[in-house]
C-alpha cells in the first residue's frame, strides 16, 4: 500500500501541504508546523498510508515541500 | 579620520552552533544574534537551536559578558502565533536582550510581553521617516542593506539632532551590515525563490537560484547573448574591512556580520579582523598594510570574492565569478576526539578521514572550545614520533583545554 512519509522536525511551517490537501494536513497552532492527520508516529516521523487515487496529488505536495521532507513511497 | 571617534560601534557577530558562538566571543564580538525553531531567516540550517537552548545560549553570553539578540524575523501566519508567543516568553525569561522582528505580529506580541524589540533588515528601513515610526516600538533598527555611507550618516545624524529616543527612552541605535553575503534583491522583497521552487526566502528557506549561472536567450532568434559573466544574479559579498573608518564615522552605534549559516572557523576570523581593524581605528593606527593583512585573512574564510557593497554608490555589477566560495584555504575534516589526558594536557584523536602530516596546519573546533588553529610542528602517532598519520591511527598532541568527542580536528589546506 502506498504511503507518505512527513519527517515533522524540519518543518517550517510554510502551509503548501495544507493548501494542496486540506483533507490530509493542519497547521498545528501549538507549534505552527505542519500535522498529517491520522499518521503513525514514531520518533516525530509521521507515516500515512494512503490509496492509489491519493498517490498522484500527494506527489505533488511532496514536490511542493520547500524543504522536501514529504515522501510518497 | 576627520574627527577622533571615542567610543567604537558595537561589534556583532552571527551565530549557528555552539561553536560558532564560543568563536564569535573567541574573536571579540560585543553582541551576537541567533535564531531558534523555524521562524528565523536560516530555518533550512541543519543545527538550528530550539526554544530548549535559550538557557544555555543565554547563560555563556552573559558570563563572558556579552548581549544576545534572537532573530525572530521570518513572515509570521496565524499558525505562528503560538510559537512566537512561547519563544518571545521563553527569551525574555532567560534574559535574552531583544528580538530582531519585522513582522508587526512579532512586535506587538514583545511590546505585550515586555520585551525589547530591535527591527530588522527585512523590514528595509531607508529613510528618517520609516526610523522614526519603529522608534516607537524598537530602540534598534538595523537599516536596509541597499544605502550608501552617506545616507546612513544622514539618517543617524538626524537621530542625534532631533534627539530620536527609542521606545525605552534611550537614544535610537542604527545597525548596519559590514561583511558578509548581499542579495541582488532589496531584503525581505525578494520572491525568487518562492517563485520557483516554492521555497520563501521570506520564511527562511532561499534557495540562493540567483547564485547559479545564467544565460540569455533571445526567443525570437534562439541567438544566445554574450554576457562577460553567467553569474548575472549573484553579487559578491559584502566587506568593509578597508573602508571601516568610514563606516564607523557615519554614527552607526553597531555594525553587524552576516552569516548565521556559516561555520565556526568563518564567524572566528570575520569577527576578529573587524575587532582588530576597530581598536585600530580607535588608537589611530588603522594602515594599509593592516588592511591588507586583514583582508588576505578574510579571504581564508567562506566568501563569494569582496566587493563595498552598496556604500560607496557604485552601480551593481560586482558579480561573483563562482557559484560557491573562492576561499583561498579549505578545511578538511580529520578526526574526531577521542581521549584526554587532563594531567600533561595532551589530546588524543582518532583520524578517521584522509591523513595528516608534520608540519600541518591543523584547526580542532568543538561546542566548548569554539576554534583554536595550531601548526604541526611535532606529530604522535600511535604513541610515537612520526610523519604521517593516515586513516585508523590515533595522534597525540599537547593541547590545554579538555576535549570530547564533539571536538572534531581539521586540516587548513590551499583551495
Amino acid at each position: 500500500m502506498p504511503r507518505i512519509i512527513h519527517y515533522r522536525g524540519k518543518c517550517i511551517g510554510c502551509n503548501i501541504c495544507y493548501e494542496m490537501q486540506a483533507d490530509m494536513w493542519r497547521m498545528s497552532k501549538k507549534d505552527g508546523k505542519a500535522t498529517l492527520l491520522k499518521a503513525k508516529v514514531k520518533k516525530d516521523i509521521y507515516m500515512l498510508e494512503i490509496n492509489n487515487e491519493q498517490v498522484e496529488l500527494s506527489k505533488r505536495t511532496a514536490n511542493a515541500c520547500p524543504v522536501k521532507i514529504i515522501k510518497v513511497l | 579620520m576627520k574627527k577622533s571617534i571615542l567610543q567604537l560601534p558595537e561589534l556583532l557577530s552571527p551565530v549557528g552552533s555552539y561553536e560558532s558562538l564560543q568563536a564569535a566571543i573567541q574573536g571579540g564580538a560585543d553582541s551576537i544574534y541567533f535564531g531558534v525553531e523555524q521562524l528565523n531567516m536560516r530555518a533550512k540550517s541543519v543545527n538550528a537551536f530550539g526554544v530548549e537552548d535559550l538557557e544555555e545560549i543565554s547563560k555563556i553570553c552573559k558570563e563572558n559578558n556579552i548581549k544576545c539578540y534572537l532573530t525572530l524575523n521570518t513572515v509570521i501566519y496565524d499558525h505562528d502565533i503560538q510559537l512566537a508567543k512561547k519563544i518571545i516568553k521563553e527569551a525574555k525569561k532567560q534574559g535574552v536582550n531583544s528580538i530582531i522582528a519585522s513582522d508587526f505580529a512579532i512586535i506587538e506580541l514583545c511590546r505585550k510581553e515586555g520585551m525589547p524589540v530591535h527591527i530588522s533588515t527585512q523590514a528595509n528601513v531607508s529613510n528618517l521617516e520609516s526610523v522614526q515610526f519603529f522608534s516607537q516600538a524598537a530602540d534598534v533598527i538595523v537599516l536596509a542593506r541597499e544605502l550608501t555611507l552617506k545616507q546612513v550618516e544622514q539618517i543617524c545624524g538626524n537621530i542625534k539632532r532631533k534627539k530620536i529616543k527609542g521606545v525605552s527612552g534611550e537614544k535610537l541605535k542604527i545597525e548596519i551590515f559590514i561583511h558578509g553575503a548581499l542579495c541582488m534583491a532589496v531584503s525581505g522583497k525578494c520572491y525568487m525563490s518562492l517563485h520557483t521552487q516554492n521555497a520563501s526566502a521570506n520564511r527562511g528557506a532561499c534557495t540562493q537560484n540567483c547564485r547559479r549561472p545564467y544565460k540569455v536567450t533571445d526567443l525570437e532568434t534562439n541567438e544566445e547573448l554574450v554576457i562577460d559573466n553567467e553569474y548575472i544574479m549573484s553579487p559578491k559579498d559584502l566587506c568593509t574591512i578597508d573602508i571601516l573608518d568610514l563606516v564607523v564615522h557615519t554614527g552607526a552605534d553597531v555594525l553587524k556580520i552576516e552569516g548565521r549559516g556559516k561555520s565556526a572557523d568563518y564567524v572566528y576570523t570575520v569577527t576578529k579582523c573587524y575587532r582588530e581593524a576597530l581598536e585600530s581605528i580607535r588608537e589611530g593606527n588603522y594602515t594599509k598594510d593592516k588592511i591588507a593583512r586583514w583582508t588576505e585573512e578574510l579571504s581564508t574564510v567562506y566568501n563569494r570574492g569582496f566587493w563595498e557593497g552598496y556604500y560607496l554608490g557604485r552601480k551593481l555589477g560586482e558579480w561573483t565569478p563562482d557559484p560557491g566560495s573562492i576561499a583561498t584555504t579549505k578545511k578538511i575534516y580529520i578526526g574526531k576526539s577521542t581521549k584526554y589526558y587532563p594531567k600533561i594536557q595532551v589530546a588524543e584523536f582518532l583520524v578517521e578521514s584522509g591523513s595528516i602530516k608534520k608540519g600541518d596546519a591543523i584547526m580542532i573546533i568543538g561546542p566548548k572550545i569554539g576554534v583554536v588553529k595550531e601548526q604541526l610542528d611535532e606529530l604522535y602517532v600511535n604513541g610515537v614520533v612520526s610523519n604521517e598519520a593516515k586513516k585508523g591511527d590515533k595522534i597525540t598532541l599537547p593541547f590545554k583545554d579538555k576535549l570530547s568527542a564533539s571536538d572534531k580536528v581539521y586540516k587548513i589546506v590551499a583551495n
